[in-house]
């Protein structure tokens, strides 16, 4: 990694993301790998309030506040705009949260890439509504407390899995990231800077106040939820070609839920039933690239 | 208010941000304060010598041989020695061993003493000014030695007076060439007598010299360790097939080949034992080694008993000499069976098994029990409260004449090279402040100089280095986040063939290159060192870790700095701590 994209500085201090934000890091290390010729598409979410109050501006990049639900379409407009002004060099990236990607922004992202509008799509994961009070979203993992799924009736449904949902879509990029694992994931939104159409990166960016954790663990979380399988860092190109980043180190899923306060109520059986899940998403995605053995 | 200077003067009908976010010092919101905070290594205080391991190994990491070799120089004089005889305590101290297994500091600090011998350079140590007082030394082992390269490095001029024809004491005479070769040992001389240290062998200081000294000098160190073997107390152990250990590798240190034909009784379990014995094979002879308690009591090197066992030696254990007799020119050695039973000062006792002996007979006897002084001056006179004993020296200030000082294995509890450079250190440093502050000011500025909370002394403290400004709490594993570590094989000290060994006295373990011992190095968690990794700056999510060219490399901008203590739990090395904020 050249020392001078590391160096760089797009976000300025004084934003008001909480202590330990996981969103702010995944923010930091992105716009470092894009550089300064950036325009970003921010839909609501926690962001939308992070990026700063009119006149403020936490970023040094021009940024669009967006509707909820229309991180595609945005872009695409935006995208169209530039093209027509000969503008080819400046990249186009979508900033959007769990619920703006996984739920209410779907339709604009799906069709977005379906027709591979050429720009950059983040989906920062932190697994559920954070702006508006935790409430549980289509990326809320199975077994998770939100103000939504409350006591007795925490999440009892699997997290969507949306790489594979935009994988089918055969855009030219998808890869997972996290921000415990920089040099990947810097590696991975510089390499989708260098490509053209539809490129969608998804960042594990954990929430120490939506997930009840210390602020100083959310990096130390966010590694775990690699080395136990539960987020692996993988990328397809053309839909097709799976590539995986990380071989993880066998640790068990109970160490990742132990530490977290949106687990505490999971008992040992439900997380042997959830460490069987996550063992078959991992033989499912070593299919999927061609390494089972 | 500065406009975005990207504005179109064409009105879009949008509001559009023109400030920073930088007007909310979001600092307001801490409670918890991270800082950078540099700690202490268990290895470093298991260190009698103090030595700043952890930054050695980082510097070697970095390929930077002759910093790290100054590094070590500046805490001991005899790398190159220590790095093959020293029973490095630090190793079994290491955090490395929880995770896999301890650095290889021992083979790492040879590796370094030879870069700079296979490159002849020079170091280039800081010297205080010259002092006005003189400082003469009896005795050049190596307390005495160590001694004269700290006084010298404090601006004292030193004369040096050794009764043998080579300096080096037990590591000239007494530690046989397979283990220590002399250009070793020559190597680390080399660099004490380059500091401008006098050196007068073949001057043997007697009392009437001494008194000669004290007038001359300012203080007079004694150091001339231990040169008379302690008494077996059993009947016939005058006879003329019974001598020193000691004396006998000495012969060989000198150049001759004593006659070991047969087999040769070696009684004792310490190093010098083993030495004996092993030197016995290489000589042609049978050594049959005997220890009153057992193996696991040997005081000597686990190691080095077990190659001596490789070579041939016999070992004998829980039996004591009883008797002593001649048999037709041969020794007869009666052998009392010892057995364990009950404890005492935390270990086994032995005590002998009624009625059971047995006879040996051997060519000849060499006795490896322990040495002591050779004269009653040699010794502190322990009653004397008027005297100031410290842990590795004792020292006298009272009369007009010069301060006397005693060192090394004379007033040392733990007779090893590397207390005895601890000796020479605590000397030094003790008369330096005598000099120039008093005698009350010794145990107080001694006391501050201590590496973490253990008791060895640092000169580099002393000194004023960085390395004052340490923490001294003791970085524990725990405290290491070893999710930045990868489990790596800890490198295998190559070695001679036993057949090679018994051949000669060639040095038995061979040079590691300089790629395994980088590969080391790295191994090494650096405990509680900062090594510019930049984690704090990576996951900072606030911006507010600011890179610049201030001592640290970064700082902490407190004006944004939430406290939300990410940086102290990345640190790899437990280099920085979060502390309550004060309002
Ligand atoms: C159409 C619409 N519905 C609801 C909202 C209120 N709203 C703003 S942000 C947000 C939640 C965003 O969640 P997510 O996308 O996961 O981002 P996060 O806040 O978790 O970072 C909601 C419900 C809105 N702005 N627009
Ligand atoms: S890992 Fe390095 S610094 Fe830590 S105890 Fe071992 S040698 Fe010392
Ligand atoms: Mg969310």
């Amino acid at each position: 990694m050249p020392t001078d994209v590391l160096d760089r500085e797009l976000v300025h201090s004084g934003h008001v993301g909480c202590p330990g934000c996981g969103a702010t890091i995944a923010m930091r290390f992105v716009l470092k790998a894009l550089g300064e010729k950036t325009i970003m598409v921010l839909p609501a979410c926690c962001w939308s309030v992070i990026a700063g109050p009119y006149p403020q501006s936490a970023l040094k990049i021009p940024v669009l506040h967006a509707a909820f639900e229309t991180g595609g379409a945005t872009a695409t407009g935006v995208r169209a705009a530039l093209d027509m002004k000969g503008d080819t060099e400046t990249t186009v990236l979508t900033w959007a949260g769990d619920g703006g990607t996984f739920d209410i922004g779907f339709q604009s992202l799906s069709g977005a890439v379906e027709r591979d509008e050429n720009f950059i799509y983040v989906c920062y994961d932190n697994e559920a509504y954070m702006n508006t009070g935790v409430q549980r979203s289509s990326s809320t993992p199975y077994g998770a407390w939100t103000t939504t799924t409350t006591g007795k009736d925490w999440k009892k449904l699997r997290k969507k899995n949306i790489v594979e949902a935009l994988v089918a879509h055969r855009i030219p990029y998808a890869a997972t990231a996290s921000i415990a694992f920089p040099e990947d994931l810097l590696r991975k939104a510089q390499k989708a800077k260098n490509m053209k159409g539809s490129r969608f990166l998804h960042i594990y960016a954990s929430c120490p106040t939506g997930w009840r954790i210390p602020s100083e663990m959310s990096i130390k979380i966010a590694r775990m939820a690699v080395q136990t399988n539960i987020f692996p860092l993988y990328e397809v190109e053309e839909g097709l070609r799976y590539t995986i980043n990380y071989r993880p180190k066998e640790y068990l899923v109970r160490e990742y839920f132990r530490l977290q306060g949106r687990f505490k109520h999971l008992t040992e059986k439900d997380l042997d039933q959830i460490q069987q899940m996550v063992n078959e998403d991992w033989e499912l995605l070593l299919r999927k690239a061609g390494e089972h053995v | 208010m500065i406009m975005n200077k990207y504005v179109n003067p064409d009105n879009l009908y949008i509001a559009r941000s023109y400030l920073t976010t930088e007007s909310n010092k979001t600092g307001s919101w801490r409670f918890l304060r991270p800082c950078y905070d540099e700690k202490t290594a268990p290895c470093s205080i298991a260190c009698p010598a103090g030595e700043d391991i952890p930054r050695i190994e980082m510097m070697a990491t970095q390929g930077l041989f002759k910093e790290a070799w100054e590094k070590i120089l500046i805490e001991n004089p005899f790398p190159s020695v220590c790095g093959r005889v020293c029973f490095h305590p630090c190793e079994g101290s290491c955090n490395r061993r929880d995770f896999d297994s301890a650095v290889a500091i021992h083979s790492l600090e040879r590796f370094i003493a030879d870069t700079a011998i296979r490159y002849g350079i020079s170091p280039e140590l800081e010297k205080k000014p010259s002092r006005k007082q003189r400082i003469a030394i009896v005795g050049a082992g190596t307390a005495g030695l160590a001694a004269a390269w700290f006084l010298s490095l404090l601006g004292y001029s030193c004369d040096v007076f050794e009764a043998s024809s080579e300096v080096g004491g037990v590591l000239r005479w007494g530690i046989p060439l397979y283990r220590l070769p002399l250009s070793a040992l020559r190597h680390d001389i080399k660099q004490i007598t380059e500091l401008g240290v006098a050196i007068f062998t073949g001057k043997k200081v007697s009392k009437e010299m001494l008194s000669e000294l004290k007038k001359k000098y300012d203080a007079v160190f004694i150091g001339c360790g231990h040169s008379l073997g302690m008494p077996l107390s059993v009947p016939g152990e005058n006879l003329s097939g019974v001598s020193e250990g000691l004396e006998f590798l000495r012969q060989i240190r000198d150049g001759k080949s004593p006659v070991c034909s047969g087999v040769t009784a070696i009684i004792g379990g310490g190093n010098t034992a083993v030495d004996v014995a092993r030197s016995v094979v290489r000589l042609g002879g049978k050594a049959l080694l005997l220890y009153r308690r057992r193996r696991q009591d040997m005081p000597a090197l686990a190691l080095e008993v077990e190659m001596a066992l490789e070579e041939g030696v016999e070992l004998e254990e829980l039996v004591a000499p009883a008797v002593i007799s001649e048999e037709n020119g041969k020794i007869l050695l009666t052998l009392q069976e010892m057995k364990v039973e009950g404890e005492e000062c935390g270990r086994d006792r032995v005590i002998a098994a009624t009625g059971k002996n047995r006879q040996v007979r051997v060519e000849r006897i060499l006795k490896a029990i322990g040495m002591q002084a050779s004269e009653s001056w040699q010794q502190a006179d322990r009653t004397d409260n008027e005297i100031l004993t410290l842990s590795h020296s004792v020292l006298d200030s009272r009369g007009r004449e010069a301060v006397m000082v005693l060192g090394g294995d004379i007033v040392n509890k733990t007779k090893s090279v590397v207390d005895a450079v601890a000796s020479g250190k605590q000397a030094a440093l003790a008369l330096d402040i005598l000099f120039q502050e008093g005698i009350e000011a010794v145990v107080p500025k001694l006391q501050a100089c201590l590496v973490g909370p253990g008791s060895s002394l640092s000169m580099e403290i002393f000194m004023g280095g960085e390395r004052r400004l340490r923490n001294k709490h003791v970085v524990s594993y725990e405290e290491i986040n070893t999710d930045y570590f990868r489990f790596s094989p800890r490198v295998t000290q190559p070695r001679l063939l036993k057949e090679e060994r018994i051949q000669s006295f060639e040095e038995i373990d061979l040079k590691i290159s300089a790629h395994m011992a980088m590969k080391e190095a790295e191994r090494c968690f650096n405990c509680g060192l900062c090594n510019q990794c930049d984690n704090c700056f990576i996951f900072c999510p606030d911006t507010s870790v600011i890179l610049g060219r201030d001592h640290q490399g970064r700082h902490i901008n407190y004006d944004y700095c939430k406290g939300c203590g990410l940086c102290v739990v990345e640190c790899p090395r437990n280099a920085m701590s979060l502390g309550e904020e004060k309002s």
